[in-house]
């Protein structure tokens, strides 16, 4: 029987991803995604809506995650919606979550990995911005931002 | 910001379509979507997976769903997934993840075709599997 099963979204994390490992040494990444669309209502007026994705990452995808996103972070996730079904309390419950194959980030990475320490003994607050931007880039594009296509 | 969400399904009605309009008149089906998928495990065991989707359908579409999708009915769907908020009657937040579709494609023969009912069609599928294995060695015998 056909079946297909795909799933592709951009959005931006609405808190850091939570990372936590299986005892078989296996790496899970749970990712909030906010997805927001902009439509007209028969009235002309311009509304957002903003649709909140459960993403499941796995292995050395789930690490990376930890690793360089942060909340508000970019990013493009491929997957499949995932059918989860609980009991609690007596009462059933399910949702539906995205399973990701493939996760591409966009966008500037949270921290570059040298500044971990640094930053918290700063006491600079989170907000991203240029500080960050300047790592993130790779060597040969330093100070041509104008030139990027976004 | 970018912004994408798109969702493409292929599977079969767990029941009939269920067709209501709005105040305005606008029709709303809501289908329930099971995507079947076979993988392989770690031993290389088959597994079968099902993962059940709730499709709103909007508009025309909608009618068209009430008239030729019936429960088992294969259909494509393409759409955008969207969040439904609720609160219970003991005040608390619930939300749930729909698909809303862009498209409906049926696949697969209209419920109305005059062919065989929907349960004995569907039988009737491994025969021809069957005979094709009794033919090949017949062939190579030849």
């Amino acid at each position: 029987m056909a079946s297909l099963n795909r799933v592709f979204l951009i959005g931006n994390l609405t808190r850091d991803p939570e990372v936590r490992y299986l005892s078989s040494g296996k790496a899970v990444g749970d990712l909030r995604l906010a997805v927001s669309r902009r439509y007209k209502t028969a009235t002309g007026e311009e509304r957002d809506e903003t649709c909140f994705v459960s993403v499941v990452v796995w292995g050395r995808q789930a690490e990376t995650c930890g690793q360089y996103l942060a909340k508000g972070s970019s990013l493009f996730v491929e997957g499949r919606l995932n059918y989860e079904e609980w009991e609690k309390d007596g009462q059933k419950n399910n949702r539906l979550r995205v399973v990701a194959d493939r996760v591409q980030f966009m966008g500037a990475p949270k921290r570059a990995e040298y500044s971990d320490s640094a930053d918290s003994a700063a006491g600079v607050p989170a907000r991203s911005g240029a500080r960050e931007e300047a790592p993130a880039e790779p060597p040969p594009d330093t100070g041509n931002d104008d030139n990027l296509p976004f | 910001m970018a912004s994408f969400n798109r969702a493409m399904l292929i599977g079969n009605l767990t029941r009939d379509p269920e067709v209501r309009a709005t105040p305005t008149g606008i029709s709303v089906a809501d289908l329930r979507l099971a995507v079947n998928e076979d993988y392989k495990d770690k031993n290389g065991q088959v597994v079968k997976r099902t993962c059940f989707v709730d499709v709103v359908v909007w508009d025309k579409q909608a009618e068209l769903c009430r008239k030729y999708l019936t429960r088992g009915s294969t259909v494509y769907i393409e759409g955008r997934l969207q969040m439904d908020e609720w609160t219970t009657q003991d005040g608390q937040k619930r939300s749930k993840i729909r698909v809303r579709a862009d498209r409906v494609q049926f696949l697969g023969s209209p419920k109305g075709a005059g062919s065989a009912p929907q349960g004995s069609r569907d039988e009737d599928f491994p025969l021809p599997a069957e005979d094709l294995e009794e033919a090949a060695p017949v062939d190579e015998a030849g």
